[in-house]
């Protein structure tokens, strides 16, 4: 059995679709990266699947329970995560842990376990008499994951977890994410990071409501469309990225052109040689520093190739 | 239903950790119907003190000492000067330096106790007639008091009309008060969760919709409770009210008037979208409350229409029984109609907050 199964699920606002007849599944114990643009409705579908929000048409099922009308079987199966801190400010770090364990019926000696357990998890055992609202990003993130632990879901819906906070708190808490599908659960993330993405198990991609592409990492690097037939992916590095670019774009056998990280990700066809390239640039006075180097597409590529051509189209 | 109800102790603990940590806004919410009661018990009170009184005592004996130290002890009046002669306590009257004056005759102390006891006289400035009418009761109070044989027995027929214009309006103020406080306490609660985005958080987790309803008014209810029991004493403290009936029975009549009330500002906490819409609705039931509860007006003047209305408001029913038990003294017999609409109420209301609180959104 799949974690997660969604058939043609469908939300609409009015005239608005938010979600367009999504079909989708989760296996179980898998990081699931559920990505897409700002407003391409990710945060709708996990508030429908966590019975929040009711579809307006199609099903799903999340741990085997109907979203519709098992929507209380489903709510005790998960942890949920959302997109902003919302547990109580002016109660402490224990507090809220002890109030959201007791909501889920733990009490006493199994309650204080719970508690120990996922405070050790997340590491915040020494803030615990702190008010969350004093918390910075970081560890207000990690309450607010131990929180959705407390009652031992073995499926977690995380909306944009690493929003808002600094780099270092990324990356401990992306840590602790690999440690709870190592010990076997079902992970469902939204990110705009396609760092994040990359270490996803599995990905999907929506666009304007609907699901554009689904697959693992190195799957949607090699689809036709974004690495066509006779073409090739190279990395110009060059002191002046953003001239070279504006020159690289016009180039008649430049297929696309992106900027990445200060570096200028070209799709060309495979017959156009790296001197063609260099000679462009120098035509124009830039990239007299220049150095290329062939490159596999990122995920990023994958994606804004994906995009572009869907809005050409 | 117990499933409907999961969540109810948890939730009531929550609560009351938001109440202590939220002091401030405890503490003046608790002190505000103190605050309202002084200044509105006072703006409704026609009781007059320290009227400004001259003397004119023909008598000069240690009995018509005693007579006007008395009314001078009462308060109402200030004696400001002592004149030889009526004439010119007439005068001081015309010129405002005095609104009252008590002549005592020659003689009180031969006549005083008798059987043809003592004629005192009494000048009043009428062009207030507030004043006048506060004097003119105030000078009776003592006379009142004394043995009936000692005074002029016509002046006993006569009462204290302002006393009892306050003895009837401050438990009805009491009332009103707190519904406005406890609607304030729950209208918001809802609408603050879905703000923070803690709503979410709940609605995600097992909490049954009743219990979340019922944890949320506990907390409340206590401290509610607590604040009546302030209201009345302070009530008594600064306006001299003394309850006739069972100060048990009012308490315990009290449950589910502040009951129906919470269950009421959770109705609106459901309806609105955000704390300022929440504010609104607040002061949108708090108007009529006020002008159709019978609190200002007695409700068999309303229209049949705004007299139906009325009734949706737990303290158009509380005010009948306050006022039941604290004026007339009245047992549980005579209130039954008032307790049956506040128990109804309290059922129809935390069934309407229940039923439309939804914990998943069309």
């Amino acid at each position: 059995m799949n974690a997660i199964e969604m058939s043609a699920l469908t939300k609409k606002f009015g005239d608005v679709t938010a979600v367009d007849a999504l079909t989708l599944n989760v296996q179980r114990g898998t990081i699931f990266g559920f990505l897409g643009p700002n407003g391409s409705g990710k945060s709708t579908c996990i508030r429908m699947l966590c019975g929040l929000l009711e579809p307006t048409s199609g099903t799903a099922t999340v741990n085997g329970f109907d979203i519709v009308r098992e929507s209380e079987s489903v709510k005790r199966s998960i942890g949920y995560m959302n997109q902003t801190f919302s547990l109580y400010r002016d109660l402490t770090v224990d507090e809220n842990l002890t109030f959201f364990g007791s909501i889920y019926g733990l009490r006493g000696e199994v309650l204080k376990r719970r508690k120990d357990t996922v405070i050790d998890l997340v590491g915040i055992g020494g803030y615990v008499d702190r008010r969350s609202g004093q918390l910075s990003g970081g560890w207000r993130q990690r309450l607010a994951l131990a929180t959705a632990l407390i009652h031992e879901p073995d499926l977690l819906f995380l909306d944009e977890p690493s929003a808002g906070i600094d780099p270092v708190a990324r990356r401990d808490l992306w840590d602790l994410l690999f440690d709870l599908a190592g010990a076997g659960k079902t992970l469902f993330v939204t990110t705009h990071y396609m760092d994040e993405a990359e270490r996803c198990d599995e990905t999907a991609y929506i666009y304007l409501s609907k699901l554009m592409v689904r697959g693992t990492p190195n799957e949607l690097k090699a689809l036709p469309e974004v690495s066509p037939e006779g073409t090739r992916r190279v990395a110009v590095a060059t002191h002046q990225p953003p001239k070279a670019l504006a020159v690289l774009k016009r180039q008649p056998f430049v297929l696309d052109a992106t900027l990445v990280e200060a570096e200028i990700h070209l799709l060309m066809p495979i017959g156009t040689k790296d001197s063609d390239v260099l000679s462009a640039l120098q035509s124009k006075g830039v990239g007299a520093d220049a150095s290329i180097r062939p490159i596999e597409p990122s995920l990023e590529d994958v994606f804004v190739t994906l995009t572009r051509r869907l809005d050409r189209e | 239903m117990r499933e409907a109800l999961y969540g109810f102790t948890s939730i009531a603990a929550k609560e009351f950790m938001h109440m202590r940590r939220d002091r401030t806004t405890i503490i003046f919410a608790v002190l505000l119907p103190i605050l309202q009661l002084v200044l509105l018990g006072y703006a409704i009170n026609f009781d007059v003190r320290h009227v400004k009184t001259t003397v004119v005592d023909l008598d000069k004996s240690r009995e018509s000492r005693t007579f006007i130290a008395g009314l001078q002890n009462t308060q109402y009046l200030d004696v400001v000067s002592y004149l030889p002669d009526p004439v010119l306590a007439e005068q001081a009257l015309r010129r405002n330096d005095a609104r009252a004056a008590i002549i005592i005759p020659s003689g009180f102390a031969r006549h005083y106790g008798t059987k043809q006891p003592p004629m005192v006289r009494i000048l009043l400035d009428g062009s207030d007639s507030q004043v006048a009418g506060a004097a003119r009761s105030a000078l009776l109070r003592p006379i009142d008091v004394m043995s009936p044989n000692a005074v002029d027995i016509r002046l006993n027929v006569l009462f204290n009309p302002q006393m009892r214009t306050l003895v009837y309006t401050i438990p009805a103020l009491v009332a009103v008060l707190l519904q406005m406080l406890t609607i304030s306490l729950t209208s918001f609660s809802l609408v603050r969760e879905r703000e923070l985005g803690t709503l979410d958080q709940l609605m995600v987790s097992p909490v049954g919709r009743l219990g979340l309803m019922l944890g949320k008014m506990a907390p409340y209810s206590v401290l509610a409770m607590g604040e009546l029991a302030f209201v009345l004493m302070m009530g008594h403290l600064i306006f001299d009210i003394q309850i006739n009936g069972s100060i048990f029975l009012l308490m315990a009549l009290a449950v589910p008037f502040i009951l129906s009330a919470l269950a009421m500002g959770l109705v609106i906490s459901t309806v609105a979208q955000n704390q300022s819409q929440a504010l609104q609705f607040t002061g949108l039931t708090n108007l009529p409350s006020i002008l159709l509860s019978g609190y200002i007006a007695p409700r068999e003047t309303l229209p049949v229409p705004l007299y139906m209305i009325s009734n949706i408001f737990p303290v158009t029913h509380f005010i009948q029984i306050i006022r039941g038990i604290v004026v007339r003294g009245a047992g549980l017999a005579d209130l039954i109609p008032s307790t049956f609409w506040l128990l109804f109420l309290t059922v129809v209301l935390i069934g309407a907050a229940t039923l439309r609180f939804r914990k998943s959104t069309a």
